[in-house]
């Protein structure tokens, strides 16, 4: 009796404000009819799992690493541009698979490059030299043979070939599959082995710079494990396979059918995102670790860099996924009035209440991010990385005085934020639509959702993200119904621009009753 | 001490000293003096041309001189509260873009005076400036930044919106400014020149002097270690709240000058793109060293301008590689390297100039 005396006592201001919040929702939904609150509580959800995907990934890395990765959302763009491009035009995702194999190749050796870099010994100037002559020599290499291969891909300029027409037909259902490229000039085994070549040479150069920097160890023997051989010998059967089949692969991924297609893209947009984040961290992210106020600034150049890019490739118009067929059915029964009738006939839309509800936006968003936050805190609490996780959001130097390699555990959570960023991005695109100025909204919503919950708290994001589309979507309700305000004869219709203000406000009020935030640590 | 006393002799060794101390701060702001006439020279057109605002080389170059000018101003204050401060706020570009809003509406749309404009420019900064030292006591570090964040994408939004769009244009932007004939940027180039020049250096001196003031080192000191001021007794807040005053006032003026100048005032200068502008200019010259700031807004411009020149669409990519790598290569900026550097570079050119002249000097 005592203890919840007590714990009512230190979280007094917490209570006060979970229940000022609970009267607002209460008050809000005593505003509308019941059918018009479930739809608006429902889309709110979705807005808070697309949040929460990126929020999550946010405050685990700023958790765990002190590093406020604000390119979060342009990793989010990126994430909804890659689905697309596997999910519309699987001929290209086919086609990028071999030189991206044949690059990666290179890479898994490392240990044989190590090893061949210890034993280059001679002056110390050319030492120092070579691998900078190789990084030029593999640039020059790489430039050459990756121009060479044959990419099937879009063009932003022509209209007949832009992502937006692609997205159209594919809206009505025919894919339209432009004829694949050939070797213009110069044979395939040429430019296979030039990528190949030009990515030993970089992986070559690089562990020669490593080695340069850690004071040259001359190494006696070659230690390649046998899994580094079994992974090279595996990416290169992958790469070459992929480019040996390509047609009947193609024909047969489309023949897959938008569903199917549909996971392929997000998985390859969430193992892209895990990719892109170990790469970024181990690269860019590692040097600056002692230099905190540089990490952010770097994060921030990177989200300009990544907005140009992708401008540069997909154009810079917007442009729609279209929905797969399993949530975009239109069948005799549809809307369906029960869950048995969404399965039956994939209808797009459920019934309920008199009031349409999406399947898709806001029934399957909402699961994956409930998924998701299962899963991860499943990670947190019952493995041993996500124990060394939490003890390092706690007190990072004690996890390292203990012996624990807390540099690997910070690429793991590096690379699972982006991951879960990129995937949000993926599940996002249908909903969404897709364009360079996606990212930049819901970074701005997510950090709300953080500062609300609590910058480094897991659940405190979920709570955050929850809070902000549970705003947002009222906002919008009452800004098309009006609301009865006490001194007004009309009733005061929200406009669009009250809608991000209006959490930014809830932000500020929050932060300046709870410093901390909801449900963030005291320090 | 007593004024009266000092001799004539000796105020002029200090004269000299002081003059010798500054002696690069001078070059430069002879330079900056000259700069119109050195660029008519070059390009062949006549002083009196020059002086009777004819279009050419010099005029455009006074442009590109005055643009850097006012980037030049909003660093610098930016740099204020960065560098100096150790306040990380995200909500900068809103100090700029309350003074370019705020000059552009009242003189368009209600047709005040200048001076009036520019009284009211700086009440809306100090406005602001409490505004954003109301939640300085409750957060702190990052916290701190995302509010400013939030407050500033508030007005990012507020000026887009359509219920303000008589005033501020919605997303085109406030067009046509009506600028006084005295100080229109059109027909009296040089003046406007000369006003932004003499303003930069007016500011940079007060800067300087308040860096050095009692006041602005309080204000390093928070920076260093807030706590430990607070342990001296010295109320952090108000000396916060102080730089975060004048910073808003500088961002604020900048922002004037800049309607002033371009009678166009865009969004983007509310948005946290022009936030992200600033804290690089400030990275590229070197965090809290002042003279870093406006070598990084020279820079900062002059690379844009080069690299849309020669790239066209592609500039704003390679400024985004360009800034990652001054991040990654030059950590303490230009000018924080040349400080760290200095002595290493001055008996290199003693060595030099010793080689040279056959004269080895002694170390």
């Amino acid at each position: 009796m005592t203890s919840f005396v007590l714990y009512l006592r230190k979280n007094r201001t917490l209570l006060i404000t979970a229940s000022v919040l609970l009267l607002l929702l209460l008050l809000a939904i005593q505003g509308m009819e019941t059918q018009d609150w479930v739809v608006t509580v429902l889309r709110s959800l979705s807005v808070a799992a697309v949040t929460f995907l990126v929020a999550s990934g946010f405050s685990l890395i700023f958790g765990l690493l002190d590093v406020l990765n604000l390119a979060q959302g342009t990793l989010f763009m990126i994430g909804a541009y890659v689905a697309w491009t596997v999910y519309i035009r699987p001929d290209t995702f086919i086609d990028i698979l071999t030189p991206f194999c044949f690059l990666i190749a290179g890479f898994t050796l490392l240990p044989l490059w190590d090893f061949l870099a210890s034993r280059l010994t001679g002056k110390k100037i050319l030492v120092r030299l070579w691998p900078w002559v190789g990084l030029l020599l593999a640039g020059f290499v790489l430039l050459f043979a990756l121009r060479a291969y044959p990419i099937t891909i879009w063009n932003p300029g022509v209209y007949s070939q832009s992502p937006g027409t692609y997205s159209l037909f594919a809206d009505t259902g025919t894919r339209l599959i432009p004829p694949a490229e050939t070797f213009g000039d110069g044979s395939a085994v040429l430019v296979l082995g030039g990528i190949l070549l030009g990515s030993f040479l970089l992986a070559f150069s690089l562990a020669g710079l490593q080695n340069n920097r850690n004071a040259a160890r001359v190494r006696k023997s070659l230690r390649l494990p046998w899994a580094y051989s079994v992974a090279f010998l595996a990416v290169f059967l992958v790469g070459l396979l992929v480019h040996l089949f390509n047609t009947p692969l193609t024909t047969a991924i489309v023949g897959l059918g938008s569903t199917w297609l549909f996971f392929i893209a997000i998985l390859v947009a969430l193992l892209t995102g895990v990719l892109l984040g170990s790469l970024i961290e181990s690269t860019l992210i590692r040097p600056l670790y002692s230099r905190p106020i540089y990490q952010l600034m770097i994060t921030l150049g990177l989200s300009a860099v990544g907005i140009e890019l992708v401008r540069a490739i997909w154009g810079r118009p917007e442009f729609t996924m279209p929905k797969p067929e399993i949530f975009n059915g239109a069948g005799v029964n549809c809307p369906a009035t029960t869950l048995a009738g969404v399965f039956q006939d994939h209808c797009s839309t459920i019934l309920f209440m008199d009031s349409r509800i999406r399947v898709y936006n806001e029934i399957f968003i909402p699961l994956v991010g409930l998924i998701v936050l299962i899963g991860i805190w499943l990670l947190l609490q019952r493995t041993r990385i996500g124990m060394i996780i939490r003890a390092g959001v706690q007190d990072r130097e004690m996890v390292e005085a203990l012996g624990i390699n807390v540099r690997r555990v910070f690429t793991f959570v590096f690379a699972l934020g982006v991951g879960m960023a990129t995937l949000g991005g993926a599940l996002a695109g249908p909903s969404m639509g897709i364009s360079t100025a996606m990212g930049e909204s819901l970074l701005l919503n997510a950090l709300i959702a953080l500062a609300i919950g609590g910058l480094t708290s897991f659940p405190g994001a979920a709570v955050g993200s929850l809070l902000v589309g549970l705003m947002q979507q009222f906002i919008i309700k009452y800004g098309q119904i009006g609301i009865q305000l006490p001194f007004l004869a009309e009733p005061f219709k929200p406009t669009p621009p009250l809608v991000p203000a209006s959490t930014v406000l809830l932000m500020v009020i929050i932060l300046l009753v709870m410093p901390r935030g909801l449900l963030g640590r005291k320090e | 001490m007593n004024q009266a006393s000092i001799s004539p002799s000796k105020f002029s060794s200090r004269f000299k000293s002081f003059f010798r101390g500054n002696l690069g701060g001078w070059i430069v702001i002879l330079a900056m003096v000259l700069l119109p006439f050195i660029t008519s020279l070059i390009s062949g057109q006549s002083i009196s041309n020059l002086l009777a605002n004819e279009s050419g080389m010099a005029k455009f170059v006074q442009g590109l001189a005055i643009e850097i000018f006012i980037l030049a101003l909003y660093a610098l204050s930016y740099d204020l509260i960065l560098g100096v401060t150790g306040l990380l706020s995200f909500g900068h570009a809103m100090f700029f873009a309350v003074g370019a809003y705020l000059t552009g509406i009242l003189l368009k749309s209600f047709g005040w005076s200048l001076w009036a404009t520019l009284g009211m420019v700086l009440v809306a900064a100090i406005i602001q400036a409490i505004l954003f030292a109301v939640v300085l006591p409750r957060v702190q570090g990052v916290t701190f930044a995302l509010v400013t964040l939030g407050i500033a994408s508030v007005f990012y939004i507020v000026i887009q919106s359509h219920e303000m769009s008589a005033y501020a244009g919605a997303d085109v932007g406030l067009q046509g400014v009506v600028a006084p004939e005295f100080i229109n940027a059109a027909d009296h180039r040089m003046r406007f020149y000369f006003v932004t020049l003499g303003l930069l250096i007016g500011m940079y001196l007060l800067y300087k002097r308040f860096v050095n003031s009692p006041t602005g080192r309080v204000c390093i000191a928070i920076r260093e270690n807030e706590k430990r001021a607070l342990m001296l007794g010295y109320n952090t807040f108000y000396f916060k709240l102080i730089a975060l005053t004048l910073a808003s006032i500088t961002a604020a003026l900048a922002g004037c000058l800049h309607a002033l100048f371009q009678p166009i005032v865009s969004p983007h200068t509310a948005s946290m793109g022009f936030t992200i502008a600033a804290l690089l200019m400030t990275l590229i010259g070197g965090v809290g060293t002042l003279s870093g700031a406006l070598v990084g807004a020279a820079i900062y411009r002059l690379l844009e301008y080069g690299l849309k020149n020669i790239f066209g669409e592609q500039a704003t990519f390679l400024l985004g590689v360009v800034y990652v790598l001054i991040v990654l290569f030059l950590p303490y900026g230009i000018i924080g390297t040349w400080k760290l550097r200095a002595l290493q570079i001055r008996s290199g050119w003693q060595r030099l100039i010793g080689l040279v002249t056959g004269k080895p000097k002694q170390a």
